[in-house]
């Protein structure tokens, strides 16, 4: 059996919060593999429609495929269980868990998806650069390496699809650059990455961008 | 086993590196702990303690004759001897008589002196008790007799009686407040001697425990058993006990109810803040796919480690807070008793687990779209 080529579909997906229609007909597709920017200014919808891709919430209608499986009707459980298996999140703030190491926050991912195993989250850490910093706790690292620790813990499970919510919004130049790198490399690796984001300069990274406006795809 | 190491890890983590107000909540618990069993101590020890206290008034049974003035010692050492067992605290049969002294005519009183401090522990004495029962040299005197005979503390007062004298030194000068301070109390043998009333009592004063109102049954029997006597307990102590300890048990309780639910109510403000702080956090482990069980499971695990913790503190200052009551209160120490323990354990961790249920709810309100997104 061959596995899908199509990472993530929507069909005429809508979501409304009362009369406020956030995300309104939208239809997109992402190869597997492929690197995507979600642009859009403020209140466009981005976010709501990566809630929606990464099972954080459900649509008000139209259907989601992600990774070959109808995800419209999952279940508050099933939309958990999913998330842990097919999905790496990396955030703006990085949310790391403040009273444990770099190494912990990333071993929590291993331990909600199945069971944590230190050397995969060292290597997972090594990865981004972060091997010298495994003990620190998030107070005691830098924006750009908290990012870092971040993206190490989206990718710890290896899921198909990764996440990234304007992942550089918080950073300086410098840390930019190195976060960027790193999201470059997993594409290389071959891996589907989904970016919100609203710097061109990080959309003009991506291998496609998708544009939102008041709701709906644009381009 | 990675996986139960991963939640002692967290478990571990999160008591060890946060949080102040988790100091409040120990506090609080603690406090509560302390406090609950402290009054447990003390509600256990409070039958001895208060039943004692009262006797501080005084006797509380009364044996007589019915008809006659006197009757014969043999009814006091039947009572002491057949009394059921841990009654009878102390008795003494007193005798009264009239004497002559060389002034004038003293009201000469037999006691037993080694029970009579038991007895009319009210009395102010100047000078020394006299402590043992066979002193026949020395005497004590009421204020009021001693100063109309001009007798002071040393002094010898002469008893007499035809051709013979009997000198006893004065030990100790009484002021009871009562018909005890125109008397001159000597040992019974010396009075029944004295007074020639061998073998004779004219009543008999007793101090019982009287924790469940023992003193009223036992009368009863002692009634049915010697209709000849007059049997009859001190009711303005002896009733008034029950009474007072009952009413002193249910003050100590309502106490530890509103400790209870002040503890309580503290605990709840405090993990509601702290869930409130922890939010982002719990709305993260949610996005990486915890579910609301095992979170309100972690939540709980750190709950009941704190309480247990702040409920053995509390049970340890409870040993020192319960002394410093029973040396206030009773003027002395309260036992440790083990049944405290788990009782305070039982109530401390249920008013941690009843303080939890309300923010543990709020953990399943939390929604990771609107707790994570980006600002």
């Amino acid at each position: 059996m061959t596995q899908p080529k199509i990472a993530i579909e929507t069909r005429h997906l809508t979501r409304k919060f009362g009369d406020i229609v956030a995300l309104d007909d939208a239809n997109i597709s992402v190869r597997k593999g492929e690197f995507v920017a979600l642009m859009g200014a403020s209140g466009s919808g981005k976010t709501t429609l990566m809630n929606i891709l990464t099972c954080l919430d459900s649509a008000s209608s139209g259907e989601v495929w992600l990774d070959g499986v109808n995800a419209t009707a999952f279940n508050e459980e099933e939309r958990r269980e999913f998330r842990a298996r097919h999905i790496g999140l990396v955030f703006q703030q990085f949310h790391l868990i403040p009273y444990l190491t770099a190494l912990e926050n990333v071993m929590l991912a291993q331990y909600y998806h199945s069971v944590p195993d230190e050397p995969s989250a060292r290597h997972a850490l090594e990865l981004v650069g972060m091997g010298h910093r495994l003990e620190h706790l998030p107070n005691q690292l830098s924006g750009g390496e908290q990012q870092r620790v971040c993206i190490a813990r989206a990718l710890v499970n290896e899921p198909p699809l990764i996440f990234a919510d304007e992942p550089t919004g918080n950073l300086d130049e410098e840390n930019e650059r190195k976060v960027l790198e790193t999201f470059q490399h997993l594409h290389d690796e071959g891996r589907t990455i989904i970016m919100v984001t609203h710097n061109p300069v990080l959309g003009g990274c991506a291998e496609r961008i998708i544009r939102l406006q008041h709701g709906k795809i644009v381009s | 086993m990675a996986a139960v190491n991963m939640r002692w890890r967290l478990l571990y983590r999160a008591l060890s590196r946060r949080n102040q107000r988790l100091i409040v909540v120990f506090l609080a618990l603690m406090t509560g702990a302390a406090i609950i069993n402290s009054l447990a101590s003390v509600y256990f020890d409070i039958n001895i303690k208060m039943s004692r206290e009262l006797r501080t008034f005084g006797a509380n049974f009364y044996i007589g004759p019915t008809v006659s003035q006197e009757m014969p010692i043999s009814a006091f050492n039947d009572v002491m001897a057949n009394a059921p067992d841990n009654l009878i605290e102390t008795g003494s049969p007193y005798l009264f008589g009239t004497a002559r002294s060389e002034l004038e005519k003293v009201v000469l009183v037999g006691v037993n002196f080694s029970a009579i401090g038991l007895l009319v522990p009210y009395w102010q004495v100047e000078g020394d008790w006299i402590s043992v029962d066979f002193d026949n040299r020395n005497a004590m005197i009421g204020r009021t007799l001693a100063n109309r005979l001009n007798i002071k503390l040393g002094d010898t007062l002469n008893l007499v009686k035809d051709r013979e004298r009997k000198a006893l030194k004065i030990k100790g000068i009484i002021d009871a407040g009562d018909a005890s301070d125109n008397m001159v109390f000597v040992n019974l043998d010396l009075a029944q001697e004295w007074l020639e009333k061998p073998d004779t009592m004219s009543h008999a004063l007793f101090s019982m425990n009287n924790m469940e109102g023992e003193v009223e049954n036992y009368a009863h029997d002692l009634k049915e058993k010697h209709p000849e006597w007059t049997v009859r307990p001190i009711r303005k102590v002896s009733s008034n006990e029950g009474e007072v300890l009952s009413k002193i048990q249910g003050l100590m309780g309502l106490v530890s109810v509103i400790i209870l639910l002040l503890s309580t109510l503290c605990v709840n403000t405090s993990l509601t803040a702290i869930i409130r702080e922890r939010q982002k956090e719990f709305a993260l482990q949610k996005s990486l796919g915890a579910s609301n069980r095992s979170i309100i499971t972690q939540v709980l695990s750190e709950t009941v480690v704190i309480a247990v913790l702040a409920t053995l503190a509390g049970c340890i200052l409870g040993i020192f807070l319960a002394q410093i009551l029973g040396q206030t209160v009773f003027s002395s120490s309260i036992t440790p008793r083990l049944v405290v323990v788990p009782i305070t354990f039982a109530m401390s961790l249920f008013a941690a687990l009843v303080a939890a249920i309300i923010p543990l709810r709020r953990i399943v309100q939390i929604q990771p779209a609107v707790v994570l997104k980006g600002e």
